[in-house]
């Protein structure tokens, strides 16, 4: 009965391949590479197409077998014109009834008239299908892998001539399937060719051998762009890295692996990440704090960061790290007018072939980014935008937040995100911080100036009160003791002008001065007196000394009138005035003390 | 105008400071008696408007050297973090961060609920009441608020630089607590010596997350509320202190110091007949709800009423309302009537009270006395500034008896130190510009010192109005006084220059990250401790248990984030013996003491190769001698010296020491590494030695991780197999045979009795073949 329904299948089969041919494409020739020597499987075929059909067609279709479709991470399609140039074809998934594995419709550039032919090329990454075995190693062990493929190339189009190249990590080959009588030479091994392949062929290509390349899978990343317009975009990938290759069996000893070249041999210790040439301030780091065994080397085209995780990944053994940097805005983000746009990548270089299998990237935009539109290479599923509030943010920047699963080296490309700002918001932080200190200083002005005691001290007030009214009569003391200082000037200058107007104008002044700020003195005294604050009396007592140096300087300036009128001798003018200078003296220096006193 | 500006400190001064003798009004009369003088009547205006100023000059200067003090001293401590990086430091450290980023991600209620399952297993560790949580609260207070503000600062940042921070309000409330018991210059100088000691550096530096980095805040903060309500007897002042006590309580066990010596400060004002009711009011008022409030810490809990160490508190609580009480009779009663009861009461109530104490203590309700109190009593009676006296005293006592506490001691010795600085510069630099300048100038900041100079020569012209007054008052001359002066700046400096010297040399190392410098000057880091705490973190069960010396407990919980067995919380001393018996015994015994609590991993430290001292061998003994206090019939000391005496790791060391699993995990494989050419394999760095057992076999263990430089190894516990392993080989017929027959090609085969198969002697082959 399963033969039955086997030889039916294949009935079907055959039908469905004849079909298809109904289109009238035909694989003339196919040259395939499969490269085993990393830990991807990268599969390139060159194929040629001819149209044998009766209409010209304008696309044709690729198909991924089954087993390796939920491995495929990327696919590609490129035309091979007669000026070598190469073009990048658009891809389409597609859906066969009645066939499984996944298909691809490629848009073909021009169309393929009938009997014409065209060279096609198509690449295609898979990764984790070579499989650790066996899956458990010691230190010393060498990592065998199996790859388990399709000898044919998987087609809907019949297929005239193929070729399989294989391309392995190491001479060392356990086993392979020998379809076909292949060629092995050092680690290539040739299949074919094969003639007459009809459409959607499979026979199991296995090859069991040493690959004991870096087998690093990055379990998950998440990118986070954060875009300020003060200049700077912030890059922060949190990367968990796993070493997905033969299982690490039995002790790790630090012994053998310093001592042997060869002790674990398929382990990590360090890989190189390639940032953009402009990263500054790059850091690298984990939960519990910096890791400082990495090497920073600045290259004219990029920054290599040599990564070394806190200690050398066996497989199976897993770690996280976190590395940032910051670049300068304006290399990723053009403007025009109240119109931005971001173009950076999606994903950039961790090690070389690297296998991601969950992106998360996040896009932090400036508060107050509006009209947000993502332009993106190719098809990644958008979550919900959220909310960021970092430093003097009021209601939170804007975050674009996407997934994909399954990248490689061929995702890292550019996104584009568009988004309207209006720049008179940047103004809006610093104004928040001038905003803040104000605050902050009228509040302690406040504080200051005001009385907050919920009792009153009377005793207190009146002693302020008292304090403030000693130093205004402080204030006007001294004042009133230059103005007689000022006499003084005016009366030598007399003594050598002979100028009675300018003598008597200088006298004048000084009266209605001194009467002024006696005057205001005096009221301030009485002032002090309604305050009940002894001081008054000093006051009193400074006033009266005061009158006694005004006499003697009016003395003075009589002497010096008699002096140039000639009605004293010279030499009794001097004699005279030292009394009268040293009793003035005396009594500022009385009063002096009295000032000191209050 | 900057003539005006001494003048108006002038004023303030007089207006602030009381019992200023000399209050001065120099530079006005400066003005006066100066004829070339231009100043007059514009000057006074100028002046009069300097005056006016409630906060002049002084308090933009005092605020200025206390925000330098505040930058000084956080700067100082920013060694660790420049040289390495924003980290926490040692082991204690680790478990704060551990316990506040627990306290940040869970809640304030979840954090106070904390069972930690992974501490102390299979105990585990209650630790919401095990621990002082106020600087836990106060770190995770801090990033709430700065999240609040959307300020995203990530809570290791937060900790790190709490106590930098913190020693800033410290060198503050300083500075409040000197000013009111001396002046304000001393005030500030105590800031500044506070701010960068080494003695208090050495417990706060960034990356030192610990509870003395904020205790010695709020121990300082509560002294200085303490005297202010003692100085004005409100009761606001005394809710503020308790409030600062709780804090204090909050933070540190070292609260017991301050609930000692304010009642010892009361009992000395008793004594010294200085009772007064701001006093009673004070006390009373900090007692009581000091103690209440100390009591809603659960890790304190009812220890306030239950333990002597506050006793002293209560009996100057009941002492003082009994002297209160006479008090309030004298005035009621007759001389003669109130002796009578005077007499009768004391000597009633000292009876009671004495009565009750031995009860209380006999009954066990009371723990008894440690020894360190007692001293405490016998300090004799001081002047007016006993608080400071005492605090010193007191603090000297502390240090004595354990020399951690020399942290109480830093503080005082700051402050007497400024005090006396103060008092020496109000001497010799007051000479000209006694009239001029505060004492507030006098204090050690360079920015300060300059302004005094300007006042000097500003001074020298007043000169010879007021010299005569001058000189009677001092009798030194110039030269003395500056050449006193310079020595001083000297030794001030030079201070500085030690402490940055000592706190960059001493206390600026995390100790997580070691560091070792190349010929060339270059460095290398060692990371290898966070190399295999990161790899346990990363690369084994998430409920692994780990198996380390306790000192590492903390590390372990913090970085690798994995279940220890004891840790730096070394609460319980037979579990601690149990991980140092595993240690000290021979691999089988220790296995089975492994089994029992269930060991995943064994972490130890070893520095042999790298030459680091402080790896297990060298703590070796410790583990040894806990062992032997809680099994001295497994393990003895003795046995791990050598008949000699000497505890030696190479041929000639103990047996038992060279097959114990201490010493098999640190030299396994060991003995197959040579590290320069002139030394043997198997030579250790660290002890000098070439080690005396280099084939280790390991049977129950297996080497998990060896960090980079060999500092932390990790093995693994191997499970029991399903099948016993044989020792010795299978009895294979084949093998055994042959080897034997070879062995006996001689006559006396023939007689050999259990040789059963005879025929194999010349027709194996063919039959074989066949």
């Amino acid at each position: 009965r399963a033969s039955l329904i086997l030889a039916a299948c294949l009935l079907l089969l055959a039908t469905a391949g004849l079909e298809v041919s109904a289109d009238g494409l035909v694989n003339e020739e196919v040259k395939r590479t499969v490269d085993l020597g990393s830990h991807l499987a990268k599969i390139t075929a060159e194929i040629v197409l001819s149209n044998q059909g009766n209409s010209a067609v304008h696309s044709f279709l690729l198909a991924v077998e089954p087993d390796l479709a939920p491995h495929l991470a990327y696919i590609g399609a490129s035309v091979k014109g007669d000026e070598e140039e190469d073009g990048t074809l658009e891809l389409q998934k597609a859906s066969t009834p009645g066939q499984s594995g996944i298909f691809y419709k490629v848009q073909l550039p021009s169309s393929l008239a009938a009997g014409a032919q065209v060279k096609a090329k198509v690449e295609m990454t898979l990764s984790h299908v070579l499989k650790p075995f066996p899956t458990h190693i010691t230190q010393a062990e060498r990592q065998l892998v199996v790859f388990q493929g399709n000898h044919y190339m998987y087609s809907p189009y019949p297929t005239r001539s193929q070729t399989t190249r294989v391309r392995l990590a190491s001479k060392t080959v356990e086993t392979y399937t020998k379809l076909g009588n292949p060629s092995k030479n050092d680690e290539i091994i040739e299949y074919g060719p094969f003639r007459d392949v009809a459409p959607f062929s499979e026979d199991t290509m296995k090859i069991h051998y040493e690959n004991n390349s870096p087998f690093l899978t990055i379990s998950s990343i998440v990118r986070t762009i954060e875009v300020s317009h003060w200049g700077n975009i912030a890059v922060e990938e949190t990367i968990d890295l796993r070493h997905t290759g033969a299982v690490l069996k039995g002790p790790f000893s630090r012994y053998d692996y310093q001592r042997q070249s060869d002790s674990g041999i398929s382990s990590v210790k360090s890989f190189k990440t390639i940032l953009p040439a402009s990263a500054q301030d790059v850091y690298y780091r984990d939960e519990i704090g910096n890791i400082s065994t990495s090497h920073l080397q600045v290259l004219d085209d990029s920054v290599e960061v040599e990564v070394r995780p806190r200690f050398p990944l066996f497989g199976g053994w897993k770690t996280h790290y976190i590395i940032g940097y910051n670049l300068p805005s304006y290399e990723y983000l053009y403007t025009l007018g109240d119109q931005y746009a971001l173009k950076m990548r999606l994903v950039d270089h961790v090690y070389d072939d690297q296998v991601i299998d969950s992106l998360t990237v996040k896009i932090i935009l400036p508060e107050g980014a509006r009209n947000i539109h993502v332009d993106t290479p190719y098809k990644i599923d958008r979550m919900p935008n959220q909310l960021h509030y970092t430093y003097l943010d009021t209601f939170g920047r804007p975050v674009l937040i996407a997934t994909k699963n399954n990248l490689v080296e061929h995702h890292i490309q550019d996104v584009v995100v568009h988004y309207n700002f209006n720049r008179i918001l940047m103004l809006q932080e610093p104004l928040l911080v001038v905003a803040a200190f104000y605050i902050l200083f009228f509040t302690v002005i406040i504080y200051v100036r005001l009385d907050f005691a919920i009792t009153k001290d009377p005793a207190a007030e009146v002693r302020m009160k008292v304090a403030s009214i000693t130093e205004q009569v402080l204030t006007l003391v001294n004042k009133r003791l230059g103005l007689f200082r000022h006499m003084d000037e005016v009366v030598n200058r007399y003594k050598q002008s002979r100028d009675t107007g300018a003598l008597n104008s200088g006298r004048k002044t000084l009266e209605a001065d001194h009467r002024a700020l006696t005057v205001e003195i005096t009221s301030l005294q009485a002032r002090l007196k309604a305050e009940g604050s002894d001081l008054a009396e000093k006051v009193a007592e400074v006033q009266k000394l005061d009158g006694q140096v005004k006499e003697l300087v009016s003395r003075s300036c009589q002497e010096a009138e008699r002096l140039v009128a000639g009605k004293v001798k010279k030499e009794a003018y001097i004699e005279s005035e030292k009394t009268l200078t040293a009793k003035r003296q005396e009594l500022v220096g009385r009063i002096d003390s009295l000032l000191d006193a209050l | 105008m900057a003539e005006h500006h001494p003048a108006s400190d002038n004023k303030h001064k007089s207006a602030l400071t009381s019992g200023a003798s000399y209050s001065g009004n120099g530079r006005s009369s400066a003005a006066v008696a100066d004829p070339g003088s231009d100043a007059g009547p514009a000057g006074g205006g100028g002046l009069s408007g300097g005056l006016s100023q409630p906060a002049g000059w002084q308090s933009l200067l005092s605020f200025t050297i206390l925000f330098l003090a505040w930058l000084a001293g956080f700067s100082a401590r920013l060694f660790a973090v420049i040289r390495f990086e924003s980290i926490i430091h040692e082991f204690d450290p680790w478990f704060n961060y551990r316990a506040t980023h627990h306290l940040t991600t869970n809640g304030f209620y979840e954090f106070l609920n904390w069972f930690d399952e992974r501490a102390w297993y299979p105990l585990g560790r209650i630790v919401g009441g095990t621990v002082y949580p106020g600087l836990m609260v106060t770190a995770g207070l801090i990033h709430y608020v700065l999240n609040l503000l959307h300020v995203t600062v990530h809570i290791r940042d937060v900790c790190v630089f709490l106590a930098p921070v913190f020693s800033g309000l410290t060198s503050i409330s300083t500075f409040l607590l000197t000013k009111e018991l001396w002046n304000q210059g001393a005030g500030l100088m105590a800031a500044c010596f506070i701010a960068i000691v080494p003695g208090y550096i050495s417990r706060s530096v960034a990356g030192s997350f610990d509870n003395e980095g904020i205790a010695i805040f709020a121990l300082q903060f509560t002294y200085y509320l303490w005297v202010k309500s003692v100085k004005t007897g409100s009761v606001f002042w005394s809710i503020g202190c308790c409030l600062s006590y709780f804090y204090m309580v909050s933070a540190w066990g070292g609260y017991v110091f301050i609930i000692n010596l304010i009642p010892l400060h009361v009992f000395v004002l008793l004594l010294m007949q200085r009772f007064s009711k701001r006093v009673y009011i004070a006390y009373s008022t900090f007692y009581i709800i000091g103690l209440v409030l100390s009591m809603q810490i659960p890790f304190v809990g009812f220890q306030p009423i239950r333990t002597s160490e506050h006793m002293a508190a209560a009996g100057v609580f009941v002492l003082l309302q009994v002297y209160a009480f006479l008090q309030y009779l004298k005035d009621r009663l007759t001389k003669q009537e109130f002796q009578t009861l005077f007499f009768l009461g004391v000597s009633l109530a000292a009876g009671a009270v004495f009565l009750s104490v031995i009860y209380l203590t006999y009954t066990g309700y009371i723990a008894p006395w440690s020894g360190r109190f007692y001293s405490l009593w016998d300090t004799g009676t001081f002047p007016l500034k006993y608080v400071l006296a005492l605090y010193a005293i007191s603090a000297v006592y502390f240090a004595g008896v354990m020399v951690r506490l020399m942290l109480t001691l830093t503080p005082v010795v700051c402050m007497l130190s400024a005090v006396a600085f103060s008092s020496v510069f109000e001497h010799y630099l007051g000479d000209d510009m006694k009239r001029q300048s505060p004492p507030l100038e006098d204090s050690s900041d360079e920015d300060d010192r300059k302004n005094a100079g300007n006042l000097y020569d500003k001074a020298g012209k007043v000169r010879k109005h007021v010299s005569e007054q001058e000189k009677a008052e001092e009798g030194l001359g110039p030269n003395i006084k500056s050449i006193v002066t310079m020595l001083m700046l000297m030794l001030l400096m030079m201070f500085a220059v030690h402490c940055t010297w000592v706190t960059s040399n001493a206390y600026s190392s995390p100790s997580v990250v070691l560091a070792s410098y190349n010929n060339d000057g270059s460095r290398n880091i060692l990371d290898d401790f966070r190399e295999a705490y990161y790899w346990l973190r990363q690369n084994t069960d998430e409920h692994a248990r780990v198996m380390s010396w306790w000192d590492y407990g903390y590390q372990i919980a913090g970085m690798a984030n994995r279940t220890t067995l004891v840790d730096n919380n070394t609460w319980n001393n037979s579990h601690i013996a149990l991980v140092g018996k595993a240690m000290s015994s021979n691999e089988t015994a220790a296995y089975d003491i492994m089994r029992s609590l269930d060991v995943d991993y064994v972490l130890i430290i070893f520095g042999g190769v790298i030459g680091y001292s402080g790896d297990d061998i060298n703590k070796f003994l410790w583990m040894v001698r806990i062992a032997e206090g809680e099994h001295p019939r497994d393990i003895r000391e003795s046995d791990y010296f050598t008949p000699q005496g000497e505890f030696r790791v190479d041929k000639a060391g103990s047996p038992t020491l060279l097959n114990c699993l201490m010493y098999k995990m640190s030299y396994y494989r060991f003995g197959e590494m040579q590290l320069d050419f002139r030394t043997p394999p198997g030579f250790d760095r660290t002890r000098n030695a070439e080690i005396g057992n280099k084939d280790i076999k390991l049977k129950h263990l297996e080497e998990a991780f060896t960090s980079e430089h060999w500092l932390v190894r990790i093995y693994k516990v191997k499970k029991p197999e399903n099948r016993d392993r044989v020792e010795h080989k299978l009895r294979g017929a084949d093998t055994t045979k042959q080897k034997y027959t070879s062995k006996k090609t001689s006559k006396r085969k023939r007689g050999y009795i259990k040789n059963k198969l005879p025929f194999r002697k010349g027709k194996k082959t063919t039959k074989k073949s066949l």
